[in-house]
Parts: C-alpha cells; sequence; structure tokens
C-alpha cells in the first residue's frame, strides 16, 4: 500500500513538474505587462510579484513594494489602475 | 511465505504499471512543450486584436524628400488615410496608431544618406548650393514614414502586452485631444508646451520597445520629427 502511494505520488509530482513551466510562462508575460501598465499609469509599484485574475482584462495585481492595484478596462476602453 | 509471495507478485505488475505511466506521462509534457513554439501564432493573433495602443499618424512627407524616396510621395497622398486612425476612436482589437516608420525607409533612408555624404565633401558644390546641402541633410535625417507598416509592426509586436498597448491608446488619444483643443482655441497653451508631452509620450514607447523590439523602437525614434511635423501643422493635422 505505502509502494501504490509512493508511486502515485511519483507521478502527480512528475506531471507537476513538467506542466509548470509552460504555465508559468504565460504568468510571466501578464505579470510584465500589468508592470508596464502600472508604471506607465505613473504609479508607484516597481514590480508585479503576482496576480489575480478576477475576469476578462480585469486583474488584481500586487506589487513588489507591498501596493496592490486593479487593472482593468472601463467602460469607455480605458485602462485604469485603481489601488486596493 | 505465501502471503509474502502473493504480495511480492502484485508489486511487481503495479511497479511496471507505474513506470508505464510515468513513461507515457514524460511523453504528454514533451509534446505540451513542443506545442509552445506554436503559441506565438497564437500570441500575435491576440497582439493583432488588441494592437491600438499608439495613434498612427500619418507620413506625410517633405516634398523635397520626395525627389530623393519615391515611395514617401505615394505615403504622403495617403497621409490623410493614414491620420485617420489615429482620431478613430480604436478598440482595444484594433489599429494602433503610432508614428509609422517603414522597414523601407530603412534602404532608402541610406541611399539618401549616402548623397547627402556626397555634397558636403565638395566644397565647389557646397558653395554653389549652400541652401541644397542643408536641406539634403535635413532629408538624409527625417526618413520617410509607412504609417501602415509601422502599424503592423506595432499590432504585431510582442514586446508589449495587451493592457501595455490599451494605455498607450488612451494617452495618445488624449494627447491628440489636447492638440485639437489647442487648435479650437480651448486650450491656452503653446505649441511647445505640447511638445513635452509628445516627447514624453514617445519616450514611453520607446522604453517599452527598446529592448525587445529594438528595430521598431529605432524606427518610432526616426519618425520623431517627421511625426511632430504632422502634429505641428494645422492643416496636416486637420486631416487626422
Amino acid at each position: 500500500m505505502s509502494k501504490r502511494m509512493n508511486a502515485w505520488t511519483m507521478i502527480i509530482v512528475m506531471s507537476m513538474s513538467f506542466t509548470s513551466p509552460s504555465l508559468a510562462a504565460d504568468d510571466v508575460s501578464l505579470l510584465k505587462d500589468l508592470t508596464a501598465v502600472i508604471a506607465l499609469l505613473g504609479m508607484p509599484c516597481g514590480e508585479v510579484v503576482s496576480a489575480t485574475r478576477l475576469k476578462d482584462n480585469d486583474h488584481v495585481a500586487t506589487c513588489r513594494n507591498g501596493n496592490r492595484y486593479r487593472v482593468f478596462v472601463n467602460a469607455e476602453g480605458r485602462v485604469v489602475a485603481q489601488k486596493q | 511465505m505465501n502471503g509474502r509471495s502473493v504480495k511480492s507478485c502484485a508489486e511487481k505488475p503495479l511497479m511496471s504499471a507505474t513506470r508505464i505511466v510515468g513513461l507515457v506521462v514524460v511523453l504528454l509534457t514533451a509534446g505540451c512543450a513542443g506545442l509552445e513554439h506554436a503559441a506565438p501564432g497564437s500570441e500575435r493573433t491576440q497582439t493583432g486584436a488588441a494592437a491600438g495602443a499608439v495613434a498612427a499618424i500619418e507620413p506625410v512627407v517633405p516634398p523635397a524628400a520626395s525627389t530623393h524616396a519615391p515611395p514617401q510621395t505615394d505615403a504622403s497622398e495617403s497621409g490623410a488615410d493614414v491620420v485617420k486612425p489615429m482620431v478613430a476612436p480604436v478598440p482595444p482589437s484594433v489599429t494602433p496608431s503610432a508614428a509609422h516608420l517603414a522597414a523601407k525607409a530603412d534602404s532608402p533612408a541610406a541611399k539618401t544618406r549616402a548623397k547627402v555624404v556626397a555634397p558636403p565633401e565638395s566644397t565647389g558644390q557646397v558653395a554653389k548650393k549652400p541652401g541644397a546641402a542643408p536641406a539634403l541633410v535635413k532629408q538624409a535625417t527625417s526618413p520617410p514614414l509607412d504609417l501602415k507598416s509601422l502599424e503592423m509592426r506595432l499590432k504585431e509586436t510582442k514586446a508589449i502586452g495587451v493592457f501595455t498597448k490599451l494605455a498607450l491608446k488612451n494617452q495618445v488619444d488624449d494627447l491628440l485631444n489636447r492638440f485639437r483643443a489647442f487648435y479650437q482655441g480651448r486650450l491656452k497653451t503653446s505649441l511647445a508646451e505640447l511638445r513635452q508631452p509628445y516627447d514624453l509620450l514617445l519616450l514611453k514607447v520607446l522604453a517599452l520597445l527598446q529592448d525587445t523590439d529594438p528595430p521598431l523602437a529605432g524606427a518610432i525614434a526616426a519618425s520623431r520629427e517627421a511625426i511632430w511635423g504632422i502634429l505641428a501643422d494645422p492643416a496636416k493635422f486637420a486631416t487626422l
């Protein structure tokens, strides 16, 4: 039984180790995009270290300096960054 | 004893099955990694759909330049059409406007630069036509604009993301509105004061492009004065 568990654990770990890089690439580009946008809007941030997607074109970005911004596209088509 | 042998017999196929499953997982993930190389195609479509960040300014080529670079006249003729995309409210999926610099401009620009180098070296020519040399130098420094080409390049560039393109488009639209208000007399300022936000916006664009898309950044930088020439001219700006 313990060997079975070890085998399944190994399978899961292997699958996650190979799939995680592809997901990380998309996340990195999103973080860079959010970093650029917040800087473009003149908000203090430094670097976005994590982002949570609320819906399409609507994210909450967490900056390295601790600030959190909601970055979204409003009804007028403007990109807005609201400090949370 | 029999129990142990039974257990060992049961474990052997399990281990072999485990190895097979693990091998299958490895192969699948390797296939997914291969699909990542195809992802740029989809990203291009996404960026093309979202492009619209920078207002396109029509490449109005100075008349003198047309003698040296015929394609420029075509660009100037289509200037009105080129300018329009800047003003039109473009959804994120459409048309970025920003300065168009032709990839074609590089070769004619090189030719014009070569031509420009010759006259200064011959003092006789310079003495005879002093006015022509500065004009030729100006032509060399301001390569012809191909806004359509530049627009396509901005749409397809991977240097900036969707949000960034949208934000740039917003800022370009704001700048154009300021120019419009200035020419309508609603904004009490001067062209010199409008130059600063224009330069600042171009710097932002260049800063975003210079590391990941240097050719496009160079093209935009080279078109700086030509674009300003359009914005600063009420007649040309009215065609936007």
